[in-house]
């Protein structure tokens, strides 16, 4: 006998009936959604073999826990595949982990969203898209999965756009932000290997993020080249003096240049972070820093990102274009860790870096 | 075709916080300040302390300062608090 599945039930007489009570109740993020039926609700939970009780995360600012039918639920919203559901569910684990600091990219003005990083042959399995258009349109993994995120975010951790979410101008990358690494053609490590996990094993890895920096680099044929051009537009960029995690996304062109250079992803990181230092006096001058200019002060520097470790680099985006990007963290490494977390069938047990 | 459909919120847990009662005057309290990190929070914290002071007649204040901004305060801080301060001003926000 299934476990009852034990959320309100609102009787509507059709599909825009039900299309229109959610918005009319607020229950979306501004774009129609999918009814949540309980053939729906359960086909998700069957996907992911949870009991709609189980536990996925506590959110221990909320005093809430995010339970298995309430993804479910907000899955079936966003548009997913009942195959996405481990992969929800996995973001969510991530974004309930402490480190992660929920109450502080859930609320603040920063604005930030969340980026989703897929790792693993769980890619390929949902055509969870690592080429073109990495960051726009036309995928319905990544559109979707990031999606049931943010619902999840309003619907059950209350952070509503104008009362707990007090993103002062937030980006687009709030209404979905999910991207998945190229490892098929990436000469490098995997992130998710990078961060402890076997390559056999897929990944999520959860990051508050603010929108991507796209940079532009048609003439460098070095790997000095490219991430010299890198460095230059991201030295100065997010809020500057937080200290946040960064991801940079290499995509084909520049990705193949700095690889034929033999760089791999720990030379690129300290490469980035040697490069990316503001002189106290610059911060000072440019209203960043307190304080008036003390001599030495254009000697003094502050490094964008507090340990090469907090860059995350990833192989993603499309073959043809000299087009990369970075993308700046929230607050700083230390309010929010970048979490990753394994995607799983059954009950949320480890597998948390 | 008719349907039903499930509710995608949670409702937060009803808390009871039993809060001490509202001190009848500051005189002679012991105020504790809780400065969030942001910039000039513990300026700010500090004038409404001095203020406190000199207007109302507080017995001290002593500043107590965050982790970060987006966590409450540390569990060091409450237990200072509790046995050192009677009343306490906490700067949140920007």
């Amino acid at each position: 006998m299934p476990a009852t599945l034990t959320s309100k039930r609102y009787k509507v007489d059709d599909a825009a009936g039900a299309i229109d009570l959610c918005f009319e109740k607020g229950w979306t993020d501004g774009l129609p959604v999918v009814p949540p039926t309980e053939p729906a609700v359960r086909a998700m939970l069957d996907a992911a073999r949870l009991a709609p009780d189980a536990q996925i995360a506590y959110i221990r600012d909320r005093a809430m826990a995010v339970t298995a039918e309430k993804v479910a639920i907000n899955a079936v919203m966003a548009g997913c595949k009942p195959e996405y559901m481990p992969v929800v569910v996995a973001a969510v684990e991530g974004i309930g982990d402490p480190r992660w600091g929920y109450h502080g990219p859930g609320t603040s003005t920063g604005g930030a969203a969340v980026l989703l990083i897929v790792n693993g042959s769980i890619t390929r399995e949902l055509d969870v898209n690592a080429g073109d258009n990495l960051f726009g349109p036309g995928w319905r993994a990544n559109l979707t999965i990031g999606r049931a995120l943010r619902l999840v975010m309003r619907n059950v951790c209350g952070s509503m756009p104008g009362l707990l979410d007090r993103g002062t101008v937030g980006h687009p990358g709030k209404l979905s932000y999910v991207i998945a690494e190229n490892e098929a053609e990436s000469p490098w490590t995997p992130l998710s290997v990078e961060r402890g996990f076997r390559p056999e094993q897929s990944t999520v890895t959860v990051m508050a993020a603010e929108g991507p920096h796209q940079f532009y680099n048609q003439l460098s044929s070095t790997a000095e080249g490219i991430l010299t051009t890198l460095a230059d537009n991201m030295r100065v960029s997010g809020n500057v003096m937080g200290q946040p995690h960064y991801a940079l996304v290499l995509a084909g062109e520049h990705m193949r240049t700095i690889a034929a250079d033999g760089w791999d992803k720990k030379r690129i990181r300290q490469f980035v972070w040697e490069n990316t230092q503001n002189s106290h006096a610059h911060l000072k001058r440019t209203n960043r820093m307190t304080g008036t200019i003390e001599p030495g002060d254009e000697q003094k520097m502050r490094p964008l990102v507090a340990s090469p470790d907090d860059i995350l680099v990833v192989a993603a985006g499309g073959r043809a274009g000299a087009f990369s990007c970075f993308i700046p963290g929230w607050s700083s490494a230390k309010s929010s860790a970048a979490i990753t977390v394994e995607v799983r069938r059954g009950s949320p047990v480890e597998g948390r870096r | 075709m008719s349907m039903e459909i499930l509710e995608p919120t949670t409702a937060a847990a009803t808390q009871v916080i039993a809060y001490v009662p509202r001190p009848a005057a500051l005189a002679g309290k012991r105020v504790a300040l809780i400065e969030n990190t942001k910039f000039n929070s513990d300026k700010l914290l500090g004038r409404i302390g001095d203020i406190l002071k000199t207007e109302y007649g507080i017995a001290d204040w002593k500043m107590y300062r965050k982790h970060n901004a987006s966590v409450p305060a540390h569990q060091e801080i409450i237990e200072a608090i509790k046995t050192s301060a009677d009343v306490v001003v906490a700067g949140i926000g920007d």
